[in-house]
């Protein structure tokens, strides 16, 4: 059945290895009755079919997390025909920890030592003759990253599993663990290393920069501003796509709009080819070029080794939520795009670690929030007034953020389990570029397809309920809704228009103020603008009086903390079911940032209205 | 002494790890074993420790650096 198995700890270049090999015949589930991604895949070599297995990340095979257990026990099961042990070749002692513990297992493996790349930059050189003689397994030189060696890694593959070959060695160790095995296992790893690499310098000296980036105070202030300049850079990579995507609905909607007219089709179905679906390509298209500029810039982050460093900054202040160091990278990723926030929690190391950073990650207001906010502050308060409405969102952040780490933390994170950081800091090395961008390119086109089909789904609905024939909005089957629920919605600080627009940012937050647009100055139908991603449409000065007309200060308060604090948007839904596989924890963290944010909107639009009812 | 109170720039010897075998595992599959040398690189208040250990550059938690016990060499 040639099944092979990929074994390494995180940072051992396993899932590059997986991704390269298998590319998009990928398939993500759970391991049965556990919540720990099982990730598999083929690929075709010489004709036959061969499926990897990318066994969940873990440091080494003691049985302590669901990860460890599941990962012993496939590989005992003999399910896979053969086992391929990940090393880094620039570490090599420390990380030959998991071949040692490995060993245990007596199962068909290779070793490769990846990263050679980097032990070569660091001027070391690995016998692999010499240790794959001591072993009595192959063991192939490789890296990763570079996109070179598959060829030979696949043929040495298919030698292996016709003539199989197992360790001959193994560490000296009783089966509990001990001070000592643990001791037993590196004197076994030292003895198979012995002449065959020459070890790394003993003194250890920070770079230059990492004496700045390390820094307790301004390591964090100089982390931070590189981020910022990182969101600039994913800007300028994804403009390029964003303004051919925004041209889109101009190009292609009118030639569809007479094309079907000229056939007498329905103006029904005319509004729905030549604005909606236009509109929704563009919307996609926007947003996968968002979520591929983020990936871009965090991956070469990661790549370098920038957050690791980041980890190690806030570990600290993450640790008071229950989460670890590591959180730190989805979480700033979230200050984008809480997408690619979401898909980056990939590189916690539990499910539980996982699902929670993800909700963390939720309360954290993207870059488009921030682009609605002050337009809409501004037409009720001073600047000083929007100034003071953005602190008191950022301020909210971090009490949301605690009171989700009060809430689901135990569940998800339970005490016991909560270890704190141990996490290696690797070189400062260069990125792999084509790598970067071939992930971003698979989390962005992943976003696409996954995009193209709830956004369509969710965007006809929405059409379908603002739909107008008369082309006033009161005749629409959202005025009707809205306006009957209203007594419920007033309660929470919001009418039927602001409570229409608080839905629609639960969908995109880049249609609120299209929404706002058409419920409140009836410019144009909801159907239009829900969708559209750019607010070029949207006249802010009669939407401005319009809306300054309708509603009080209070209530626009109101609505602004709840659209910022809500949902934040379908895809980010989507992707957070994608990574979580868990449709009970998915629904719940809608439920209650749904649910927290109209409670939220309650108490700001109460303490509000005595000053600006 | 413990090795959360060692000075940066100063080198080690692991004495003990304690008997927590979660932690234990973890803390050795990662490369600090007793009777391992290590160097600490960095050391700063609130901060993880920074440990040089075989060839690897560790970040270890403050509490959990207050359970190893260390004897310092060559100081």
């Amino acid at each position: 059945m040639n099944c092979i198995a990929l074994l390494g700890q995180p940072n051992s270049g396993k899932s590059t290895i997986f991704n390269q090999l298998t590319g998009s015949r990928q398939h993500v589930g759970n391991w049965p009755g556990k919540t720990v991604e099982k990730k598999d895949g083929t690929y075709t070599y010489k004709n036959t079919k061969y499926t990897v297995v990318d066994l969940p990340g873990s440091y080494g095979l003691s049985g302590n997390s669901d990860e460890e257990i599941i990962t012993e026990r496939f590989i005992k099961s003999g399910e896979a025909d053969l086992v391929c042990v990940l090393v880094d070749s620039s570490q090599l002692e420390r990380s030959m920890y998991m071949l040692a513990d490995f060993a245990a297992m007596d199962v068909p493996a290779i070793l490769i030592l990846n990263m050679m790349d980097v032990a070569k930059g660091q001027g070391k050189t690995v016998d692999a003759g010499l240790i794959s003689q001591r072993l009595g397994i192959p063991v192939l030189p490789f890296t990763a990253a570079e996109g070179k060696g598959y060829e030979e890694l696949k043929s040495l593959i298919e030698a292996e599993l016709k003539n199989p070959h197992r360790l001959l060695t193994r560490p000296d160790v009783t089966a509990k663990a001990s001070a000592e095995n643990g001791n037993a296992k590196f004197e076994w790893v030292d003895g198979i290393l012995d002449g065959a690499a020459n070890a790394g310098k003993m003194q250890f000296k920070l770079s230059k920069f990492d004496r700045v980036l390390l820094k307790p105070f301004w390591g964090k202030v100089v982390t931070v501003g590189i981020i910022l300049v990182g969101f600039l850079a994913a800007m300028l990579i994804m403009s390029p796509f964003m303004s051919a995507a925004s041209m889109l609905p101009k190009l292609i909607g009118p030639p569809i709009a007479n094309a079907l007219s000229a056939l007498h089709v329905h103006p029904w179905l005319v509004s729905v080819f030549s604005l909606l679906l236009p509109n929704t390509l563009y919307f996609c298209i926007s947003m996968s070029a968002f979520v591929f500029g983020v990936n871009v810039v965090f991956g070469f982050l990661e790549e370098i080794g920038f957050l690791a460093r980041a980890s190690y900054q806030f570990d600290g202040a993450l640790s008071k939520l229950g989460l670890q160091g590591k959180a730190v990278a989805p979480i700033l990723m979230g200050m984008g795009c809480t997408i690619g926030g979401a898909s980056g929690t990939r590189v916690l190391d539990s499910w539980g670690q996982k699902m929670l950073t993800m909700m963390v990650v939720w309360a954290v207001p993207c870059a488009s929030i921030w682009s609605i906010i002050p337009v809409i502050s501004g037409m009720f308060f001073p600047v000083w007034g929007t100034a003071l409405v953005c602190i008191g969102i950022i301020a909210y952040i971090f009490i949301l953020m605690f009171v989700v780490s009060k809430i689901f933390g135990k569940k998800l994170v339970p005490e016991e389990t909560r270890s704190g950081m141990i996490m290696e800091l690797p070189p400062f090395h260069k990125a792999h570029w084509k790598y970067v961008f071939k992930e971003a390119w698979i989390k962005c086109f992943d976003m696409f397809k996954r995009a193209l089909k709830t956004v369509t789904l969710v965007s006809v609905i929405f059409w379908a309920f603002s739909f107008s024939p008369s082309g006033n909005i009161e005749s629409s089957l959202l005025y009707k809704v809205g306006t009957f629920i209203e007594p419920v919605t007033k309660f929470f600080g919001m009418g039927w228009r602001t409570f229409m627009a608080f839905i629609s940012a639960a969908f995109a937050k880049e249609a609120v103020l299209g929404t706002l647009n058409a419920v409140f100055a009836g410019q144009s139908t909801v159907a239009d603008v829900a969708f559209n991603a750019s607010a070029g449409g949207v006249d802010a000065t009669v939407l401005s009086q319009a809306m300054t007309q309708a509603i009080s200060g209070a209530e626009a308060l109101a609505f602004m903390f709840a659209c910022t604090f809500s949902v934040p948007c379908l895809m980010a839904l989507s992707t957070t079911y994608k990574e979580s596989h868990s449709f009970a924890w998915t629904a719940k963290t809608a439920a209650f940032y749904i649910g927290a944010a109209l409670v939220l909107s309650c108490i700001v639009y109460h303490i509000a209205l005595p000053f600006w009812g | 002494m413990k090795l959360s109170e060692m000075r940066a720039g100063t080198s080690g010897t692991v004495r003990s790890l304690g008997t927590d075998e979660r932690f234990l595992s973890r803390i050795t599959s990662i490369g600090l074993t007793e009777q391992a040398n290590f160097q600490v690189v960095k050391n700063d208040r609130k901060m993880p420790v920074l440990v040089y250990v075989r060839e690897t550059l560790l970040a270890l938690n403050r509490k959990d650096c207050d359970k190893i016990e260390v004897s310092e060499v060559g100081a």
